[in-house]
């Protein structure tokens, strides 16, 4: 009854009225662009890609032209950065299976290491899950204001694509060559992060600015050297150890430990 | 019970009526009874196709009739038949829904009545078949570009309807079975100490991988129904549990490249099934399918390496 003479009293307006309504409505969600936390439509925001611009955008971070953030036009997706390391766990497994399995070739039936699965899934989205969240409160704390957590997201995500084809190649046992695939794909993943972060990373001061670069480079060499130790071992200075994945530390502090330690001994 | 919630139904029809406008006449309002009686012979089919249960039900009335529960819920009387009556109902309805889901149609065309006494992949195959042999090389090229056109055709998959009667009331039967096959035959092949995990892996990756690639489906603007796609997905795991299976005997791997990649190929020309009339637009057909290709193939792998 109230709420038949409350539309009465605000007939006049209608755009007002409408929104009023919503309101009172809907409770959370004031106006048309809000969405609700826990509908498929919030979420579905999140995926609004077609096919094509996922593969541009796939290739842009392949083969970087242009700043990534301009070819994610102010709408960064979450589908590629899940798909991504999704499909990185499972190459990163299926690889180090073969790396395994060609080290040991001739020496009894060959029976694969379920934890290398379950390390890489741990190791891949754990990496891309939670270092952009730092960095994205480490942005916010030193006052950033165009930091935005799903670029951040996405930058990581798709950063991450360069591991499939080194993954895809380094399953051979020349160590040589290996070193050269994973450092190449290191060497482009930091720098696709480094040019697409760094104007972000630059709105900080000069000496915050320094430090969280190095940070995010130091993380991401930790993420290569694990990948390299934990899933082409074989020849590896830890190869004799049998280190279980499942049980590695936090991607970067390790590594990042020990690659401080190998600029020391170098 | 019906009549219960027919009471239940009754207040809205009569507000219905008083809004009604005044010129229509008696023949245009709802009439529940008439709505009762729409649903007599529904549940009427039931009783017949489920108690005649010594015949085959996988003829063309099992598809009409909807085998798939509903007879749970039915007014037949299912007290005073033997608990092997029961399962084997059960269990026939999983075969069917097996059949009719691991049918790719839109690859092949036709439906899989077209020889009802055939096996399950056998009606249209059969007819590829009987092509094939009418009009030699010739004829099998034809069928091959078609069938390349057809993979590569988003709109024939889109537009198929994949709503048949059999598949709508969705079971878990399947997907429960195929799943634990799955990691029962993989944790066959396991490390000594790892069987545990293998398995528990499997059965984890197998149910969250259909919870995510539907979420996924559904993220991006498709319209189905969550169970329903986790139902179906579970079925098409069949051609991975013949994998499995051919893991666990250990085949050798020369055997197993060819071999696999068929199996993998089925599953996941069934499983995209799930897309057909979900409205997923045509420009997202292809990061639609992708998922489920990573699922497929992910375990398909793992069943290579065991």
């Amino acid at each position: 009854m109230s709420g038949a003479g409350y539309d009465a009293v605000v007939d006049v307006d209608d755009e007002g009225a409408a929104a009023a309504g919503d309101g009172v409505v809907g409770g959370a969600g004031a106006g048309s662009s809000k969405r609700y936390l826990w509908t498929m439509s919030f979420y579905a925001q999140f995926f609004d890609v077609d096919t094509s611009s996922v593969l541009q955008r796939c290739w842009a971070a392949l083969y970087p032209r242009a700043n990534f953030l301009d070819v994610l036009e102010g709408n960064p997706d979450l589908y590629g950065p899940f798909w991504i390391a999704t499909t990185v766990v499972f190459i990163l497994f299926i690889a180090g299976t073969i790396s395994q399995w060609n080290a040991m070739a001739g020496n009894g039936p060959f029976l694969y290491d379920f934890r290398l699965l379950s390390g890489a899934a741990g190791l891949i989205y754990g990496y891309t899950l939670v270092i952009p969240v730092l960095l994205f409160g480490a942005l916010k704390y030193f006052g950033s204001e165009s930091a935005n957590l799903l670029e951040c997201w996405a930058l990581y995500g798709y950063a991450n694509l360069i591991w499939i084809p080194v993954a895809l190649v380094s399953w051979s046992q020349i160590q040589i060559l290996n070193y050269v695939f994973v450092g190449v794909g290191l060497g482009m993943s930091v720098a696709f992060l480094l040019r697409n972060m760094y104007p972000v990373l630059s709105a900080t001061d000069r000496q915050t600015s320094k430090v969280l670069l190095i940070l995010v480079v130091a993380l991401h060499c930790g993420l290569a050297i694990a990948i390299k130790v934990l899933f082409f071992k074989a020849g590896s200075p830890v190869a004799n150890k049998d280190a279980p994945p499942a049980e590695t530390p936090k991607p970067g502090e390790g590594g990042a430990a020990m690659l401080l330690a190998r600029f020391l001994l170098s | 019970m019906a009549s219960t919630s027919n009471h239940q139904y009754q207040s809205p029809e009569i507000e219905d009526d008083l809004i009604d406008p005044d010129d229509a006449d008696l023949n245009d309002f709802d009439d529940p009874l008439a709505r009762n009686e729409s649903r007599q012979p529904l549940t009427g089919n039931i009783g017949t196709s489920s108690s005649s249960g010594g015949g085959r039900p996988l003829n063309e009335q099992s598809w009409t009739s909807r085998i798939g529960g509903e007879d749970r819920s039915a007014p037949v009387n299912t007290i005073d038949e033997t608990v092997w009556e029961t399962l084997r109902r059960d269990l026939l309805a999983v075969w069917s829904k097996m059949r009719e889901v691991l049918y790719p149609r839109y690859l092949f065309g036709g439906t899989m009545f077209d020889s009802a006494e055939g096996g399950s992949v056998g009606g249209g195959l059969r007819g590829v078949y009987a092509n094939l042999r009418g009009a030699g090389l010739s004829g099998a090229r034809e069928e091959l570009a078609g069938l390349a056109g057809r993979v590569m055709d988003p709109e024939a998959l889109l537009n198929q309807s994949n709503m048949s009667p059999g598949l709508r009331d969705w079971d878990m039967w399947g997907p429960l079975i195929f799943c634990l096959l799955l990691s029962l035959l993989l944790s066959f092949r396991a490390k000594d100490d790892q069987k545990d995990v293998v398995f528990s892996g499997v059965f984890a990756m197998v149910w969250i991988g259909e919870a995510v690639v539907t979420l996924q489906i559904k993220l991006l603007g498709g319209n189905i129904s969550f169970a329903q796609s986790v139902c179906i997905i579970g079925y098409t795991l069949f051609p991975l549990v013949i994998a499995a299976l051919l893991s666990a005997l250990s085949i050798p791997v020369v055997v197993r490249i060819p071999v696999y990649i068929v199996l993998i190929a089925w599953s996941l020309a069934a499983g995209v099934s799930i897309l057909g009339g979900s409205g997923v637009v045509k420009n997202r057909v292809g990061i639609a399918v992708y998922p489920l290709f990573v699922f497929y193939l992910g375990l398909g792998c793992l069943c290579f390496i065991s």
